[in-house]
């Protein structure tokens, strides 16, 4: 996923890194120290939880491209065929990559053939997708 | 040469006065261009104004002709800011800029907190969507607006809007999004009726793009730059989409109920919504903010990881995003 979570904490210190023009140092310098801070929070979220959703999402993938691959083709197969051996998150997102892709093509066809068992079965896998990927705000009260 | 000494001989010129700039000071405040609040002191008189000047990236590209437009076409119809002067070349501010009046004394909630609006949050909801529904009853002919603006067809609204936002997500696109693009495909699957209306639409009508008074008062509405002609129940759509709700499952955009709010606006607007055509627009809602979250990734990668507001919103409003595209993918298809 862009951005990964190194490029959100090197953002991090770089936005607040340069001296702001005087014009841009005070309320503007506040609110946005105020999002690096949160966006700080949500990167705790995912140093917790960023590589365990990555894994299992690419091993999901995998499954149901090699599921499919006996109506859809082959070449579903071997997409799913490659196994995660290193662990980081550029090397696991470099995978998704290539397993997303693949699952587009596999939806794309699974709609073409109106298989409405599996379009179905790809929209739940979406869902919960979405949920592994989640980051949660904190409830900020409104001013 | 600071921006302050630029801003003067600029307005010095403008208003064919010597004109001073007092408190200069940018503010959060807007994500696609550069917003500072100032007062320049002409011929005596203070007058408080704002400053909008094109970023070197953003979070959308847009013209700021069409806004600056927009503010011409709206003010005195709605709670509107004058504008007061568009410079497309830059000139001393090295960007292009427009200066419109300031409102003083309002406030914009962040879309990210709770009860933004606490016990006017009602007040402020029927407001809301009165003023959506006023601007969705204007004729758009006539107005300033419509002499740069092209109007599609009613048949043809959806699929220009569509369009447009699935070439952002092919154009800024880093990593694949499967669930983005199967909503792309059910839209095109499935086009809502046609528009009963072409009106003019706002394109960023939402929580936090106006200033309220704390008292229940829409004060001024706000960021118009994405502002085009099309069917209304794209704003309608928009405003109401879960990301907008400050997690208040009961309201939408975290002021009223949502029965409440459509039948406000179709009163104002004097336009029917279609439970159809609205249910098409929602999903579109989705994907066009995954769209501009795509671009938001996009530039916050090329601009050197500078702008944390581009670095939210092409992470966790992305994530957001898709969230709400795969339920409503699932309750679409009643699987929810």
């Amino acid at each position: 996923m862009t951005p990964s979570l190194p490029d959100i904490l090197v953002g991090n210190f770089l936005c607040i890194a340069d001296p702001p023009p005087p014009e841009s140092a005070g309320e503007f310098m506040a609110g946005k120290v105020g999002v690096v801070a949160l966006l700080s929070l949500l990167a705790a979220q995912e140093a917790e939880r960023g590589l365990s959703a990555r894994v299992w999402e690419n091993a999901a993938l995998r499954a149901v491209l090699a599921e499919a691959a006996s109506t859809y083709g082959a070449v579903f197969a071997e997409a799913g065929e490659e196994t995660d051996t290193d662990f980081t998150l550029s090397a696991l997102d470099r995978a998704n990559a290539a397993l997303r892709r693949s699952l587009i093509a596999l939806h794309e066809a699974v709609e073409a053939a109106g298989d409405t068992a599996r379009d179905h079965a790809i929209l739940r896998l979406y869902g919960k997708m979405a949920d592994a990927r989640r980051l949660d705000m904190p409830p900020l009260p409104g001013r | 040469m600071t921006l302050a000494e630029r801003l003067e001989i600029y307005l010095t010129r403008h208003f064919g006065a010597p004109t001073a700039i007092e408190g200069l000071s940018r503010i959060p405040g807007g994500a696609s261009r550069e917003t500072y609040r100032f007062d320049a002191i002409v011929g005596g008189e203070v007058r408080p104004l704002i400053l909008r000047r094109d970023p070197t990236g953003s979070l959308i590209d847009t013209d700021r002709s069409l806004e600056y437009l927009a503010f011409q076409s709206f003010h005195g119809r709605a709670p509107v800011p004058e504008p007061i002067v568009l410079d497309t070349e830059g000139a001393e501010l090295e960007r292009p800029f427009f200066i419109m009046t300031r409102v003083d004394g309002g406030a914009a909630a962040s879309p990210f907190t709770v009860q933004p609006y606490h016990e006017h949050a009602q007040a402020i909801g029927e407001a809301f969507f009165a003023a959506l529904g006023a601007i969705a009853a204007t004729d758009p002919a006539g107005l300033p607006l419509a002499t740069a603006t092209q109007a599609p067809a009613p048949g043809d609204c959806w699929r220009v809007a569509l369009d447009h936002w699935a070439k952002v997500i092919d154009t800024d696109e880093q990593h694949p999004q499967p669930i983005v693009r199967a909503a792309i495909r059910r839209l095109r699957r499935a086009p809502p009726p046609a528009a009963t209306a072409v009106r003019v639409v706002h394109g960023d009508y939402r929580t936090g793009n106006f200033l309220h008074d704390g008292q229940g008062k829409i004060l001024a509405i706000l960021d118009w730059e994405m502002v085009h002609l099309g069917d209304p129940l794209e704003d309608l759509a928009w405003a109401i989409d879960p990301l907008w709700g400050h997690y208040d499952e009961g309201r939408v955009a975290g002021m009223i109920p949502r029965a409440e709010a459509l039948a406000i606006w179709t009163k104002a607007s004097g336009l029917p919504v279609d439970p159809e055509a609205l249910a098409w627009w929602e999903l579109f809602s989705a994907v066009k903010g995954q769209a501009i979250w795509t671009s938001a990734a996009r530039e916050y990668r090329q601009g050197g990881f500078k702008d944390p507001i581009l670095a939210i919103s092409g992470w966790y409003t992305a994530r957001r995003h898709d969230q709400i595209l795969a339920d409503k993918l699932m309750r679409l298809e009643g699987l929810s």
